[in-house]
C-alpha cells in the first residue's frame, strides 16, 4: 500500500527554476511515465521523492508520511539511476545485497532473497561478476534488481533504458512492466521516449520547463490530447488552423470546431490517387511498416502516414484526395 | 631523421641506455659507496688515494646490531610514523569529501588555508609551535613531534584524498543512501573502498615524509625523541664525522624505506600523487 | 527533527583538520608574526617594537643571510627543473624497461635530506671518491663542500627535487590529451612546436606549482645546508634555530620566520599571476 502525494512541491537552482509549484498524486500500485524534453525537471522531481535534493517548499507524503525531515536511507524507495550507479568495487551480489545488509538483515535470509531477485532478472549466473565485467542491458537488470529486492514502497526509474540499443530497449520494457505487475509496487518511470512512455503506463504525466502540461491515460493522452505540446510530444502530429466558418483549409467538407487548431494524427489521414485530387505529394520516406507522404493541400503541409501493406507507393507529384479516418481533434489554448 | 621523433617514437633502446647511465651514476654509485663505508674495516681505514676499501669488515654493522640506541631509534621512526599517518588521514577523510563532494562559501579560502602548511617553511612551523608546546608542556615529547610532522603531512593527503573522492560520481553515494546506507555506512562501504588509491599514496607519502623528517623532529623533540634522522645527525653534525657509523645507520635507514616503497610502488598510481600536487 | 543544512554538514566536516590547523599552524605561526612586532612575545615587554626588524636588517650576518636563504631556494630549483622537464618527457616515451625506471627514478623521493647530505659527503669532499678517481687523470676538482657558493648544497638538494618534480610534471604532461598535440601536428607544426607551444603552456600549472614547492623547500631547509654548506653566509633558517635555542632571542626568530613566509607568499602570488590565464581558460580544472 504506498501512495505518493506532492503538495506545492518546487525547487530552484538559484534563480533557475528547475520544478515549478506542482501538485500529483500517484495512486498505490499505479505506473505513472514522466515524459518531457530534456531539462524540464523530471530527474529532479524523482531526486527529491528520493530525498537526494532537498525541495524549496511543498511537502512529499508516501502513504501519508511525511518526507521531509527523513533522508534518503530512511525513506524505503528504490530508485534506478540513469548511469546505473552499479558500486564498481562489488560483484553483482554484493550490489543486489547492499541494501540488505544496510538493514541488517541476516546473511543467510539476505543471500537467499539476492538470488530471487537476480533470478528475477534472469542474472543468476552472473552473480559473481563485477559491474564492468558486464553489458550494458546486464547492468540495467542488476541496477533494478538491487533496487526491487528491499522492496521498496515505491519504485523510481531515471531513463533506465535510455543507453540501450533499439532491440535492448523493447526487450527489457516488456520485462519490466511485466515486474512491476507482479510486484505491484507503485513505479515512476522518467523517459522522453514518447514510444516508451506509452507501452509502459496506466498513467503519462507530460512536462515542460518544471510544470505539468497534460497528464492521463496513454489511450487518450494519444488520440485527445488538450494541449498542442502533448500532441506534438506523443508522436506526430499535424497542428492545423481551421477557418473562420470552422472548415479545413482544403476544404474537405468536414468541420472542425468553431475556431482554434485542431490535431490530425498522420495515420488518420488516408491518402489516395485521384486525377483531380486537391493534394500533391511532395515527397515520400519509406519508413518500413508505412510510407510517410508530404502532401501540399491549398497551401498546406501535412504528414500523412500510410500502412496498408501491399498498396502501390504513390511517387511524387501524384494528384492524391485525402480523407480523415476520425474527426480531427480540437486543442485548446493556442493561438 | 626528425621526422621520426614524437608520433613515431625512434628506437627506444638510446633512452634505455641514456637513462641507464644517468641512473648509475646518480643512484647506483653513491649508495654503493655508502655501502663500502660500512663494511670498512676499523683496522687499515680507507684513505685517499684508494678506489676501495684495503679490506672490509663487520665492525661497524656489529657494533649497531650491539647498540640498543639504534634499535630504539629504528622502532621509534616507526611508530611515530604509523601514528601520525592514522592522525592524518583520520584528519584528512572528511575535509576531503567537503573540499570535493559539498558546495560551501569560501571553499577557495578554506582550500587556501589547507595548502598553507606547505608554502610556509617547516622551520618556521616548528619554531612557532614549538613556543606552544612549551607552555602545554608538549615540548620534548613524543605526541609533540607526532603533533608537528602532521601539520606537515596533513595539507598532501586532504589533497589527494580530495582529488581521488572527487572521481567517485555522487549517484553512487546517492545509491547507497537510497539503499539504505547512513553517512557512517556510505563511508564505510563506498568511499572508503573507492578512495582507497588516494589512501595509498596520501598514507604512503606521509609514513615516508614522517620517518624521513628532520627539521621539525629535532626542534620540536631533540634531545629526547631521537628518530632516525635525528640520530644520523648527530654522527655527521657534531664534533667528529663518524662515517662508517654514518652509512651504517643510513641503511638502517633507508632500507625500510625502499621495502615500503617497492612495495606501494606496485600499487601506487603516480595519476593519483601528481593529482595532489599538480595544481595548487 | 529537520536535516542540516548542506553548509553546515560542511562546516563540521572541514572542522576536524581546520581546528587542527588552525591551533598548531594557524596560532603559532600569528604569535610568531605578532611576536616579531613585541607583541604578546615571551620575555618581551609586550609594548609594539620594530627593534627585531632592526636588528634583522641592521645585521651583515642576517642580512647576507636573508640572500643567501633565496639563492638556496631559487638555484637547486632551476637546476632540478632543467634535468626533471627532460626525464619527464623521456619517461613518457616508450623504451625497454620503462617500467623498472619508472620505479627507480624516485627512490631519492625517499631518501632523507641527511642522508643525501651524507652521500654528497662522501663523494665530493675533500678526499672523497670523485676527487680519489680524478686526481690520477690530473683534474683538481675544486671545493664542492662547503665551498663559498654551496655547490655541495645544490647538488644534494637537486639531487631529492629531481624525482619530485619529475613526477609532478609528468604527472601534468601525461594528463593532456594526446588527441591535442597531434591535432598541432596535422595543422604543420613540429614536435618541438608542439612541444613549446601545446604541451608546456598546458602542463604550467604542474610545472610551476612543483617550482614552488621545491623553491619552499631549499629555503626552509636547515640540515642540509648546516651540514654541506659554507661557514659564512648562514642560511636564515640556521639563525633561527641559533638564535631560538642556544640565545633565547624568540623577537629576531620571529622576525626571521615572518621575512621567510613573506618570500614564499610572494612566490605563490607569482605562481597564481603565471597560471591564472589557464585557470580562466580550463574553469579552474586543467586536464
Ligand atoms: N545541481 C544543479 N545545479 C543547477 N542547476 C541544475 C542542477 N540540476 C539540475 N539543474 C537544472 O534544473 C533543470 C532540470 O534538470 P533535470 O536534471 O531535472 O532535467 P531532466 O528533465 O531530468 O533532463 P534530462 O532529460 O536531460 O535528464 C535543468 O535546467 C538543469 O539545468
Ligand atoms: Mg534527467
Amino acid at each position: 500500500m504506498s501512495q505518493i502525494t506532492l503538495t506545492g512541491i518546487a525547487k530552484a537552482y538559484g534563480t533557475s527554476v528547475a520544478i515549478a509549484p506542482m501538485d500529483l498524486t500517484v495512486a498505490d500500485g499505479e505506473f505513472l511515465t514522466l515524459l518531457g524534453p530534456s531539462g524540464c525537471g523530471k530527474t529532479t522531481l524523482m531526486r527529491m521523492i528520493a530525498g537526494i535534493t532537498l525541495p524549496d517548499q511543498g511537502a512529499i507524503r508516501i502513504n501519508g508520511r511525511d518526507m521531509a525531515a527523513l533522508p534518503p536511507e530512511k525513506r524505503n524507495v528504490g530508485l534506478v539511476f540513469q548511469s546505473y550507479a552499479l558500486f564498481p568495487h562489488m560483484t553483482v551480489a554484493a550490489n543486489v545485497g547492499f541494501g540488505l545488509k544496510m538493514r541488517g538483515i541476516a546473511r543467510d535470509a539476505a543471500a537467499e532473497r539476492v538470488r530471487a531477485a537476480l533470478a528475477l532478472v534472469d542474472l543468476e549466473p552472473l552473480a559473481a561478476r563485477y559491474p564492468r565485467e558486464l553489458s550494458g542491458g546486464q547492468q540495467q537488470r542488476v541496477a533494478l534488481a538491487r533496487a526491487i529486492v528491499i522492496e521498496p514502497d515505491v519504485l523510481l526509474l531515471d531513463e533506465p533504458l535510455s543507453n540501450l540499443d533499439a532491440k535492448l530497449r523493447e526487450h527489457l520494457r516488456e520485462d519490466l512492466r511485466n515486474l512491476q505487475q507482479r510486484l505491484r509496487v507503485t513505479a515512476i518511470y522518467v523517459t522522453h521516449d514518447q514510444a516508451e512512455a506509452m507501452a509502459l503506463a496506466d498513467r503519462i504525466i507530460v512536462m515542460d520547463k518544471g510544470r505539468i502540461v497534460e497528464e492521463g491515460a496513454p489511450v487518450d493522452l494519444y488520440r485527445a490530447p488538450q494541449t498542442r505540446f502533448a500532441a506534438e510530444f506523443l508522436g506526430q502530429t499535424n497542428v492545423v488552423a481551421v477557418t473562420a466558418a470552422g472548415l479545413l483549409p482544403w476544404n474537405t467538407g468536414v468541420a472542425g470546431p468553431a475556431d482554434g487548431m485542431v490535431s490530425i494524427r498522420p495515420e488518420d489521414i488516408a491518402v489516395t490517387p485521384a486525377l483531380d485530387g486537391a493534394g500533391r505529394v511532395l515527397s515520400l520516406t519509406f519508413l518500413g511498416p508505412a510510407v510517410e507522404y508530404r502532401i501540399d493541400i491549398g497551401g498546406t503541409v501535412l504528414r500523412a502516414r500510410d500502412s496498408g501493406t501491399g498498396t502501390a507507393i504513390l511517387p511524387q507529384g501524384t494528384q492524391v484526395d485525402l480523407t480523415l479516418r476520425v474527426p480531427p481533434h480540437p486543442l485548446q489554448g493556442v493561438a | 631523421m626528425t621526422a621520426r621523433s614524437g608520433l613515431h617514437p625512434s628506437d627506444g633502446r638510446w633512452i634505455t641506455v641514456g637513462l641507464g647511465a644517468s641512473l648509475l651514476i646518480a643512484l647506483g654509485l653513491p649508495l654503493i659507496v655508502a655501502l663500502l663505508w660500512s663494511f670498512m674495516d676499523p683496522a687499515t681505514g680507507w684513505f685517499a688515494p684508494d678506489i676501495l676499501p684495503p679490506s672490509y669488515a663487520l665492525d661497524h654493522w656489529e657494533w649497531a646490531a650491539r647498540n640498543g640506541d639504534i634499535a630504539q631509534a629504528l622502532l621509534l621512526s616507526v611508530g611515530i610514523g604509523l601514528a601520525v599517518t592514522a592522525l592524518t588521514a583520520l584528519l584528512a577523510l572528511p575535509t576531503a569529501y567537503a573540499l570535493a563532494k559539498l558546495p560551501f562559501a569560501m571553499k577557495r579560502a578554506v582550500e587556501l588555508f589547507i595548502l598553507a602548511p606547505l608554502i610556509v617553511p617547516g622551520i618556521i612551523v616548528a619554531v612557532g609551535i614549538g613556543t606552544i608546546f612549551f607552555r602545554l608542556d608538549l615540548a620534548f615529547s613524543i605526541p609533540g613531534v607526532i603533533l608537528v610532522q602532521t601539520v606537515g603531512t596533513l595539507p598532501f593527503m586532504i589533497r589527494v584524498l580530495a582529488a581521488t573522492i572527487e572521481a567517485i560520481p555522487n549517484d553512487l553515494i546517492n545509491a547507497a543512501r537510497s539503499l539504505g546506507a547512513g553517512p557512517a555506512a556510505v563511508a564505510r562501504h563506498i568511499l572508503i573502498p573507492l578512495a582507497w588509491p588516494g589512501f595509498v599514496a596520501g598514507g604512503l607519502l606521509t609514513f615516508i615524509s614522517s620517518f624521513e623528517e628532520f627539521e621539525k623532529t629535532f626542534i620540536i623533540g631533540s634531545p629526547f625523541v631521537q628518530t632516525l634522522p635525528v640520530i644520523l645527525w648527530g654522527y655527521l653534525g657534531g664534533r667528529v664525522m663518524v662515517f662508517p657509523t654514518a652509512a651504517v645507520v643510513t641503511f638502517i635507514l633507508l632500507v625500510p624505506m625502499l621495502i615500503v616503497f617497492f612495495l606501494a610502488e606496485r600499487v601506487l598510481r603516480d595519476d593519483v600523487m601528481a593529482a595532489g600536487m599538480g595544481k595548487l | 527533527m529537520r536535516r542540516l543544512p548542506q553548509g553546515v554538514v560542511a562546516a563540521l566536516l572541514v572542522l576536524p583538520s581546520g581546528g587542527y590547523l588552525a591551533l598548531f599552524f594557524g596560532l603559532p605561526l600569528l604569535l610568531a608574526f605578532l611576536g616579531s612586532f613585541g607583541l604578546y612575545a615571551r620575555g618581551g615587554d609586550g609594548g609594539f617594537t620594530l627593534r627585531h626588524y632592526a636588528d634583522l636588517f641592521g645585521t651583515q650576518a642576517y642580512r647576507d643571510g636573508l640572500v643567501f636563504s633565496t639563492y638556496l631556494a631559487i638555484v637547486p630549483t632551476l637546476v632540478s627543473l632543467a634535468i626533471s622537464l627532460p626525464l619527464a618527457m623521456g619517461l613518457a616515451q616508450t623504451f625497454p624497461g620503462r617500467k623498472l625506471f619508472n620505479a627507480l627514478y624516485k627512490v631519492p623521493l625517499v631518501v632523507p635530506g641527511i642522508v643525501a647530505a651524507f652521500i654528497v659527503m662522501t663523494l665530493f669532499d675533500r678526499g672523497g671518491l670523485a676527487a680519489r678517481l680524478l686526481t690520477p687523470i690530473g683534474i683538481d676538482l675544486p671545493k664542492i663542500v662547503r665551498d663559498d657558493w654551496a655547490v655541495g648544497v645544490i647538488i644534494a638538494t637537486a639531487w631529492k627535487a629531481v624525482p619530485f618534480m619529475t613526477l609532478i610534471i609528468g604527472g601534468s604532461l601525461g594528463a593532456i590529451q594526446k588527441d591535442i598535440i597531434l591535432a598541432a601536428r596535422t595543422l604543420g607544426a613540429t614536435p618541438l612546436t608542439a612541444f613549446w607551444r601545446i604541451q608546456i603552456p598546458l602542463a604550467l600549472p604542474g610545472i610551476t606549482a612543483a617550482f614552488l614547492l621545491t623553491f619552499i623547500g631549499g629555503m626552509g631547509a636547515f640540515a642540509v645546508p648546516n651540514l654541506l654548506g659554507p661557514v659564512y653566509p648562514l642560511p636564515l633558517s640556521v639563525h633561527m634555530y641559533v638564535n631560538a635555542f642556544e640565545r633565547n632571542n624568540w623577537g629576531l626568530v620571529a622576525a626571521m620566520g615572518t621575512m621567510l613566509s613573506l618570500i614564499s607568499v610572494l612566490v605563490l602570488l607569482a605562481y597564481y599571476r603565471t597560471t591564472r590565464s589557464l585557470r580562466t581558460a580550463y574553469g579552474g580544472e586543467v586536464r
